[in-house]
């Protein structure tokens, strides 16, 4: 076995899985706003109608490839915050890539198994709460260490950043999950804690 | 929108096209379109007849669309070939989902290969439905969804496709009904050669189903006669190669390659067969001609040669010779060449490349000038080589030609100078040179010569210069321009010096600044000379140097230029760059122009990587029929796909070339050469690369049944495959479970056991060489075990004592015990042994090696020395297992000293281990005790211990439920441990749960099914007596905790569903009430632990 092949096939897991991000993170934002429907792997997906906007989701998420290769992205988040910079609701994608078995996956069935996301995804705007006025939202993504500073140009679009916590656990609602040999991804649905969000929701009222 | 319009059109009385061509396909249809409306009603499920119905309107869209696909399928078949093979001919598909590929793909491949594409199902139509998933729903209806058809995975149509013929439909079943995944066994079974997908699963089938394992096996039977069919054509090939090499005792009767009756009386030498070959030829064809063919000559006459000594008789044409094509090359001297290239990129590319010519690019760019070229060339390579050890050759006219045939059709391929002296110049025909020489002596080809004297040939050009570009087997330039201290004059006189002595062959150098000045050099300085052309001669050299010897100007050029009165590159180069583009071609003119100069352009670079690969027949090319064709395209591909793996490439175009005899052109001069040809070409690109043989071979006969030819006039063929990739960079993609499998459990297990040795040689010190010596067989048998295992998982399980548990161990579940089920089950009582014993024996230090070493581990030396050394561990780790052989105990003692390979008594063999192991071995390590110790054990202690152990695994289990065993324990094995445990429990909760999880498991081995199950089935819950229902629900709680400890790193969403299933259970029984209860707390905790959350509850 060539260490050589084996990356450029987790490479390939890897490849996918950051495509499948973006449109993923963009149905995520489509639950809350309008977009225009376009066709990802069969089947209907939003897609933004801004350039920015749809810049800044692609961005993101190719920017990712180097981190995920090196299967350093733990998990991805795409939050959800109120005017006053409180985070209102989180989808995290966690993910754990096995680069080793990576080469004995076809994209066919990789891109299969992740299409369930994409078709639960559509289905899942009951699970999210109604957002506040003037919300504003972020790509997160939480690596295992930090990456060295300035050792790949594509990393540069991600820059190190302070997450902010609920001060309680939050309440999560998994959306789907999938557990296979080169690539295991949870996709779940992270909302404040009853108390703290009774708490948010006061000084707006 | 699109489709209302359809519709309406079709509606206006109709549109007189569609009529037509209803009335074409359809002549029984033949009424008016009211009355076909009516009559649609019946076919469709819509029953009322009028036309702004759905039913009707569906029936109009239907025809429609069926005429649509007819025509586009008439229209793509004419289009590509005519030729392609109709192998779906009768099949008509109905593709429902999502598939890959898409159904769009799947439509066009109907229309190509001559089936049907039905857009909406219906009975009578559809005999195949192609999809890769479907519905749960579907999945339980299947007989109302599929209405008895066959449902199908798409890549059925794909391999039919890249198999030419159809296949069966039953081993692309689809896997839902099937079963869940595809087996593993199938990675063991013997007949899946190509893709594990494409094995017919070995399992048992589901009733539900509706196919029967006859069937599976019938396909699996059909394959295994095809390959006995195989094995007979194998066979009959080397019958046949016996006949080739069958020396002049047997002559296959003339031309017939069918009645290939032998002939043993006829003891006759080459040259009467040869007579009798052409005869043969001329009496059915009487093609006989004085033509000789421009690409031969452009070539260098081609081969094909026999031996002069003539200890063989060959055939000389595809008619005669079944292994023609493996023949033609064996003696091909352009193949020599061709594949010599093959061999110097691999000896010599390594090295040029370690060195990287960095500099070479623009160096020779800028320092133009400066440069020097040396060209060097082996006099007259093909002939001195011969005769280099035949010293009374050496002053007579020698030349290398194929054959020495009396009849002297035959080319001569190199002439010594002597020969050439009198005018004998290669590619002469034998005749003619023999005509102006009568003394000329022919000798054959040694190829094993060549290849060493070419060998050694660049291994001094390479130790001299390091810039070196082979031209060919005996010519290379070297660029010297940076070796400045030596002379290059020197340089040259020295490797040739070097070349002589080594090989004993003469080279010739020309030097000069660039690398047509060397060439041209060169051609003065032969036979055995030098000649350096310096900045300031070249003008004199060029002045009367004759235009025809620039490389690059040929016969055709040359006359022009003599047209125009130029004969010399003095008179060229007083003609303008412009005219001379003019006249010529921009290239063309470009080139003559600076050619006359003495300027080239062209730098010395290592040798290219070829762009394709191929292989071309052109002598000796004559068929029948069509029959003669394929055997011959086999042969060629074969050849082609050997070239390729010898390169390690793959390609994906493929061209097929053919010579076609011209209208009026006669039968050639030359032996069974190909006379005055047109040539033909056609190619095909395949989306993946590959350097398959069956691959080729189906697409060059579909190129060549395209050219439409009559096979009679073809006179030589050639396959070229391009677009190359190399072979191992795009096999990642093809790497499966299986090479894992074989290839990692084999290393792990070598490695554990050298950590045993070390540690154990530490110890030992004093017995270092006893230790020595079973290190040495254990690596050996370590050796032969990991090779068995690869070499196993293609054909059979590997045994079990070969399994590493530790391995096994930390295998998903459900693969496990899909491996446990091909090893009937006793997997699970081996890793359930290990498991108890490593947990009792966590106070040994030795435990992590006992418990990961695989069991035969345990009875090989050392391993069972370990446990004579630490004793106390020992005393332990019996206790538990083989209390009742308390009486052998005393010799642990006794071990530490022993010298003996093997253990002392069995007391010290794990006795389930020699359970498990197969008969013969156990007799065989049985047998291996010491005499007086298998007195008392052999016969009667074995077995008893053997009945003991069945009894054991019980007692191991209610140990292991007081300590809080493992916490996958439950859900080992397929069907999991706990259904057999809640089956037997007397309570009807668990009893329906065990029921239903076999329900449910085959399509998906999951919890949440039977939860679902469970609340529509609630009602029966409820008479569990107040004793046992504690112990049920703490049983049901432990299976749960179990299974969320499994699922939760993967699989949340699996736990969410079961949980909030739990929760609405909880509300219609107290049962479920409490196991929620309790369950609910350890829910949040564990997401809690792995997630930093709880589970939201609706």
């Amino acid at each position: 076995m060539n260490p050589k092949d084996e990356n450029q096939s987790g490479g390939d897991v890897a490849r996918t899985l950051v495509e499948f991000l973006e449109v993923a993170i963009t149905m995520i934002v489509s639950l809350k706003a309008a977009f225009e429907r376009r066709r990802y792997m069969n089947m209907v997906v939003q897609r933004a109608r801004h350039p920015e906007l749809r810049d800044y989701i692609h961005s993101a998420a190719s920017g990712l490839l180097p981190f995920v290769e090196k299967g350093l992205v733990e998990r991805v988040a795409v939050v959800f915050f109120s005017e006053d910079n409180v985070s209102v609701e989180r989808f995290i994608f966690k993910l754990m890539i096995n680069t080793s078995c990576a080469a004995s996956v076809e994209e066919g069935q990789l891109e299969f198994a992740l299409k369930s996301f994409l078709i639960k995804l559509s289905v899942s705007k009951s699970l999210v709460k109604p957002l506040p006025q003037s919300c504003r939202w972020e790509v997160t993504a939480y690596l295992r260490s930090l990456p060295e500073v300035g050792s790949s140009k594509d990393g540069e679009q991600w820059i190190p950043t302070d997450t902010k916590q609920w001060q309680k656990p939050p309440v999560i609602t998994p959306v789907k999950s999938l557990n296979s040999e080169p690539l295991c991804l949870q996709l779940y649905l992270e909302h404040a804690s009853f108390s703290e969000r009774h708490n948010l929701v006061k000084p707006n009222q | 929108m699109k489709r209302s319009f359809g519709s309406n059109s079709s509606n206006n009385s109709g549109s007189g096209s569609n009529k037509k061509s209803k009335k074409k396909n359809n002549p029984s249809n033949q009424k008016t379109l009211g009355a076909a409306w009516g009559a649609a009603s019946s076919r469709s499920s819509f029953r009322s007849a009028p036309f702004s119905d759905f039913g009707s309107y569906m029936e109009v869209k239907n025809r429609k669309l069926q005429n649509q696909f007819e025509t586009e399928a008439s229209a793509t078949s004419h289009g590509v070939s005519g030729s392609e093979k109709l192998i779906f001919q009768g099949v008509s598909i109905f593709v429902d989902g999502f598939t890959i590929p898409s159904h769009q793909e799947l439509k066009g491949y109907m229309m190509k290969y001559g089936g049907r594409f039905e857009n909406y199902f219906s009975r009578r139509s559809v005999t195949h439905i192609i999809c890769s998933n479907l519905p749960d729903s579907k999945v339980k209806n299947l007989r109302a969804f599929s209405r008895g058809l066959p449902v199908v995975k798409p890549t059925w149509i794909v391999d039919s496709i890249s198999a030419n013929r159809l296949l069966g439909w039953v081993p692309y079943q689809l896997d839902q009904l099937n079963d869940t995944q595809p087996k593993l066994s199938a990675f063991f079974s013997p007949g899946s050669h190509l893709t594990p997908q494409m094995a017919s699963p070995v399992t048992s089938c589901q009733p539900d189903t509706g196919y029967s394992e006859a069937e599976e096996g019938s396909s699996i039977r059909a394959e295994d006669s095809e390959e006995a069919r195989d094995n007979v054509n194998d066979e009959i090939d080397g019958v046949f190669i016996e006949n080739t090499t069958a020396e002049l005792t047997e002559e296959t009767g003339t031309g017939d390659l069918k009645s290939s009756e032998t002939n043993p009386e006829r003891l006759c030498n080459y040259d009467i067969e040869e007579k009798e070959v052409t005869s043969e030829i001329q009496s059915t064809t009487n093609l006989h001609s004085a033509s000789d063919n421009k690409s031969f000559h452009a070539n260098g006459k081609n081969a094909g040669k026999a031996t002069v000594a003539g200890s063989s008789t060959r055939r000389h044409s595809t008619l005669e010779d079944p292994n023609f094509v493996e023949n033609y090359f064996k003696n091909s001297r352009l193949h020599f060449i061709g594949t010599w290239r093959n061999r110097y990129r691999k000896r010599f590319h390594g090295s040029s490349n370690g060195l990287k010519w960095a500099d070479s690019g623009q160096n020779t760019a800028e320092v133009d000038k400066k440069s020097t070229i040396i060209h060097i060339d082996l006099d007259c390579f093909f002939v001195s080589v011969v005769i280099k050890n035949r010293l009374e050759l050496h002053d007579k006219p020698v030349a290398v030609c194929h054959s020495d045939n009396p009849k002297g059709t035959a080319e001569i391929s190199s002439a010594n100078y002597p020969a050439r002296a009198y005018g004998v110049k290669a590619g002469m025909f034998v005749r003619h040179a023999k005509d102006l020489c009568p003394q000329l002596v022919i000798v054959p080809y040694n190829f094993e010569a060549y290849e060493e004297v070419a060998d050694q040939f660049y291994d001094i050009l390479h130790r001299h210069c390091r810039k070196v570009q082979a031209l060919s087997c005996d010519e290379a330039f070297l660029d010297v321009s940076d070796l400045r201290d030596v002379e290059p004059e020197f340089l040259a006189s020295t490797i040739r010096n070097e070349i002589l002595e080594t090989t004993g062959c003469s080279a010739s150098a020309g030097i000069g600044g660039t690398m047509l000045m060397a060439r041209l050099a060169t051609r003065v300085a032969k036979p055995a000379g030098q000649l350096y052309i310096s900045a300031e001669k070249v003008e004199e050299f060029l002045d009367q140097l004759p235009v025809g010897t620039l490389p690059g100007v040929g016969s055709v050029l040359k006359e022009k230029l003599v047209k125009q009165n130029i004969q010399t590159c003095g008179q060229l180069r007083l003609i303008s760059k412009d005219s001379l583009q003019k006249d010529f071609g921009v290239k063309t003119g470009e080139m003559l122009w600076s050619y006359s100069r003495g300027l080239d352009l062209r730098s010395v670079t290592a040798v290219q990587e070829s762009k394709s690969i191929g292989a071309e027949v052109n002598w000796g090319v004559r068929f029948r029929d069509q029959q003669d064709v394929q055997h011959f395209l086999q042969c060629l591909c074969k050849e082609v796909s050997l070239r390729l793996q010898g390169c390690e490439m793959i390609g994906r175009t493929f061209t097929l070339k053919i010579k076609k005899r011209k209208k009026d052109a006669e039968e050639p001069t030359k032996y069974m050469g190909c006379g005055d040809c047109d040539n033909l070409s056609r190619s095909i690109t395949v989306p993946a690369a590959t350097d398959d043989v069956e691959v080729l071979q189906r697409i060059s006969k579909k190129l060549f049944g395209s050219f439409c030819l009559d096979v009679k006039e073809v006179r030589g063929v050639g396959l070229q495959v391009s677009k190359l990739d190399s072979a191992d960079l795009s096999n990642k993609g093809s790497r499966t479970l299986k090479s894992w499998l074989s290839s990692a459990p084999a290393s792990v297990q070598i490695e554990q056991d050298d950590n045993v040795f070390s540690a154990v040689v530490r110890e030992n010190s004093d017995r270092n060489r006893h230790v020595a010596g079973g290190v040495s067989r254990l690596r050996e048998s370590n050796s032969a075990e990991s090779s068995i295992q690869s070499g196993d998982t293609n054909s059979s399980l590997p045994p079990m004592c070969h399994l590493d548990m530790e391995v096994l161990e930390n295998l998903p579940p459900e693969l496990l015990s899909e491996l446990d089920g091909t090893y009937g089950g006793k997997l699970y009582e081996l890793i359930e042994k290990k498991r108890g014993k490593r947990k009792i024996n966590n106070s040994s230090p030795h435990v992590s090696l006992d418990g990961t070493t695989a069991g035969i581990k345990e009875l090989k030396p050392l391993s069972v020395k370990i446990h004579g050394l630490s004793t106390s561990g020992e005393k332990e780790y019996k206790k538990p297992f083989v209390p009742h052989l308390s009486t052998a105990r005393a010799s642990i003692q006794h071990t530490i000293d022993m010298t003996d390979l093997m253990p002392s008594s069995l007391s010290q063999v794990d006795v389930s281990v020699l359970q498990e192991l197969p008969e013969e071995l156990r007799a065989d390590v049985l047998g291996a005790f010491p005499a007086h110790r298998r007195q008392q054990s052999s016969s009667d202690v074995p077995m008893e211990t053997c009945k003991k152990q069945d009894e054991e695994p019980i007692d191991i289990k209610g140990t292991e439920n007081e300590n809080g065993f493992s916490y996958r324990s439950l859900w080992f094995g397929n069907p999991p441990l706990w259904t057999e445990k809640f089956k037997v429990s007397g309570n009807c909760t668990l009893e329906f749960f065990s029921e239903t999880y076999y329900k449910v498991a085959q399509s998906r081995p999951m919890l949440s099914p039977v939860l679902q199950h469970a609340i529509s089935e609630i009602g029966i819950f409820h008479d569990a007596s107040a004793n046992d229902l504690d112990e049920a629900i703490n049983n049901m709680c432990e299976l749960l905790k179990q299974y969320i400890k499994l699922k939760v790193e993967g699989d949340i969403e699996e736990i969410y569903l079961c949980f909030r299933l739990l929760k609405r259970l909880a509300a219609r029984s107290q049962f479920f009430l409490q196991v929620y209860e309790i369950l609910s707390p350890f829910i949040q905790a564990t997401i809690n632990e792995h997630y930093g959350g709880s589970l939201s509850i609706p």
